[in-house]
């Protein structure tokens, strides 16, 4: 049994980026004496620097959050941590559209100016406003593709080359920041401190997404040692490599997997292991919905493998209680079925599939449920069918699990069927920090 | 998307919170009219008649540093006074005897305010003779003024500056520093009136 890991990373984590955020509006408060905003010009200007080192900061926050470095993963997973990016995104996206036009609006008044007139004497004049307004205009771009609706019109490559983008944000927006922040453009501490932290958030990508994943993968050397098909659409892929049985790998993590093959090696996208570390081979079982994983059938064997991770929260050491209830859904299957392995007897496994043909890995199950002792419930149907809507119902979960309420519960499976569980379990009276969620959706 | 929400409120508050704690707490609107302070009014005394005597009468901040411009975040500290207009300086008591070619005294000028902040400046003379020039403030609102302000400094002030070169207010405008410069050459043509 792995150890247990607590909250307590996840806290720390947060507590340190508050922190930061207050450290980095300090030097304008030291700055600035009391009372010295008389006109309507300093307040606006005042406000639009506020905003300018918040936003200065989220950015770096950001950076950092995608950084994958492994202690980040450690301690918040990379899920929550990809839904911190989203929120702290949103909030970002903001900050720069305010501080923008607070200081646009500001300076123009300060030398009297029409707006649009002082946006031209900001290009012209100061330097560095150039890049400047470049990064406004990516990140606003990133921003907005970012929405979930607009998000999900797209192809998955177009917004991710979109997002990759954001790297260019933090190269253009650097140096206005020097030569125009009234806190940062005079030689001293907060000057070299801001940038401190630019070199500490570039070590940290430098060490996460390359360092990191370079000696994860000269040490393990992952390669495709075979494709199985689980169902008509869905397939398992099963690699070997070397020292596996150092790698520490939990049931319910997942991995960043670049297939080296030709039209697949430049992308990366994250699948849940299928199995727990056996110290032999990995498992991943992935659903076909688009081009790529259409690909991953044809893989050959002997095919190299790039990996990233493992990352996740998603497993049995995270839990708060001993016992377990895991709602799976499809394919959602996947990481529950590694974790299954990893908790003690008496879990409880409900599998939601619209068909017969979509319940996967059907006999590992059987044969897990009989080796652990844990329940396992087939809902098969339509959510609108009469069985899976008395299941999935606080009465219906009270019903099969009458202990619900002090189990963690483990949920991974399309978003509906996530958004439906959750209210279900809130009502049956299961509190939110005992439900976890395994979800790449952002 | 509940949680960017609030994140966003919060930065809207936290900004306003801010930027209403450091406002000024009794908003006087005189404060920001401060007029360009009037240019002395000592009579120029006449020719020689004026007795010699300690003319250093130490009008408001009186900083004679060897540092070009000292400090100068600290000069901002005496704009902190509840009302702008205390920082004209008074007019400088002069006495009517010509100074000892000796003596070296110091002569600050009127604050002078333009659009992007308010330049003073003072000089030093030992007798009649500018040997020195320090400006006491000079605007610093923007990295941008500050810069412009920084080029005006280097050029005029100094005890090898422009106007100890020229002993005079007539110097060369700097070029992209208009209003900071002409500001400038007002509060040391001023300072340069009452020291004669």
């Amino acid at each position: 049994m792995p150890p247990r890991r607590g909250p307590g990373g996840r806290r720390l984590l947060a507590a340190l980026l508050a922190v930061g955020l207050l450290a980095s509006v300090l030097p304008w408060w030291l700055d600035t004496p009391p009372g010295s905003l008389r006109t309507t010009a300093a307040t606006l200007t005042a406000a639009g620097r506020i905003t300018g080192l918040i936003a200065g900061y989220l950015l770096l926050v950001q950076v950092l959050m995608m950084s994958r470095l492994p202690v980040l993963e450690r301690w918040a997973g990379g899920e929550r941590i990809a839904r911190w990016h989203r929120d702290v995104g949103a909030t970002l996206l903001v900050a720069v559209l305010a501080h923008a036009s607070l200081i646009l609006v500001g300076y123009a008044d300060l030398e009297d100016n029409p707006v649009l007139t002082e946006a031209g004497v900001l290009l012209r004049d100061h330097e560095d406003m150039v890049s400047a307004f470049a990064a406004a205009g990516i990140l606003v771009l990133v921003g907005l593709t970012s929405v979930r609706a607009i998000r999900t019109a797209l192809p998955y490559e177009l917004w991710h080359a979109l997002h990759l983008s954001s790297y260019a944000v933090l190269l253009l927006g650097f140096a206005h920041q020097f030569s125009n922040g009234a806190q940062l453009f005079r030689p001293g501490p907060v000057r070299t401190g801001w940038i401190a932290m630019y070199a500490l958030v570039l070590a940290a990508l430098l060490w996460g997404r390359v360092v990191a994943p370079l000696a994860f993968n000269l040490r393990h050397r992952l390669r495709v040692a075979d494709v199985v098909a689980e169902s008509p659409d869905t397939i398992s892929i099963y690699l070997t490599g070397e020292r596996l049985e150092r790698l520490e790998l939990l049931g319910g993590q997942f991995f960043r997997w670049r297939f080296l093959a030709r039209g697949c090696w430049w992308q990366s996208h994250p699948f849940s292991v299928s199995a727990a570390a056996n110290g032999r081979w990995l498992r991943l079982t992935v659903k076909v919905v688009g081009a790529h994983t259409a690909d991953l059938r044809d893989l050959e064997p002997g095919t190299r493998v790039w990996a990233e991770g493992p990352s996740g929260t998603f497993t049995a050491a995270h839990r708060t209680r001993e016992r377990a209830l895991l709602i799976a859904g499809g394919s959602g299957i996947t990481p529950i079925r590694a974790m299954l392995e990893e908790l003690p007897p008496g879990a409880a496994l409900i599998y939601r599939a619209r068909t017969p043909a979509d319940v996967l890995l059907h006999r590992e199950l059987d044969w897990l449920a009989e080796a652990r002792d844990t329940a396992i419930w087939y809902v098969v149907g339509s959510r609108h069918d009469p069985g899976p809507r008395q299941v999935m119902s606080p009465d219906g979960l009270r019903r099969l699990v009458p202990d619900v309420a002090r189990r963690d519960v483990y949920l991974c499976g399309p978003p509906g069927l996530v958004e439906q569980s959750l209210r279900v379990l809130r009502e049956a009276g299961v509190p939110r920090r005992q439900i976890h969620l395994a979800t790449f959706e952002l | 998307m509940r949680r960017a929400l609030l994140a966003i409120t919060g930065l809207a508050a936290g900004t306003t919170a801010l930027v209403v704690l450091k406002g000024s707490p009794g908003t006087s609107p005189v404060a920001q009219e401060l007029p360009v302070a009037p240019a002395p009014v000592v009579p120029a005394p006449a020719g020689p008649t004026p007795t010699g005597g300690e003319v250093s009468a130490a009008p408001s901040p009186t900083r004679t540093s060897a540092s070009p411009r000292p400090g100068r975040t600290v000069t901002r500290a005496p704009s902190s006074g509840p009302s702008a207009t205390t920082r004209a300086p008074s007019a400088p008591r002069t006495t009517r005897k010509p100074p000892p070619a000796s003596t070296t005294r110091t002569v600050t000028g009127p604050v002078v305010e333009n659009e992007y902040g308010n330049v003073q400046v003072q000089i030093t003379l030992r007798g009649m003779r500018i040997v020195d020039v320090v400006a006491l403030e000079l605007p610093e609102e923007t990295a941008q003024s500050d810069q412009r302000s920084e080029q005006v400094d280097g050029r005029y002030s100094g005890s090898s500056g422009l106007v100890v070169q020229r002993q005079s207010a007539d110097v060369d405008t700097v070029s992209g520093a208009t209003a900071t410069s002409t500001s400038y050459k007002r509060s040391l043509q001023a300072a340069i009136d009452r020291a004669n």
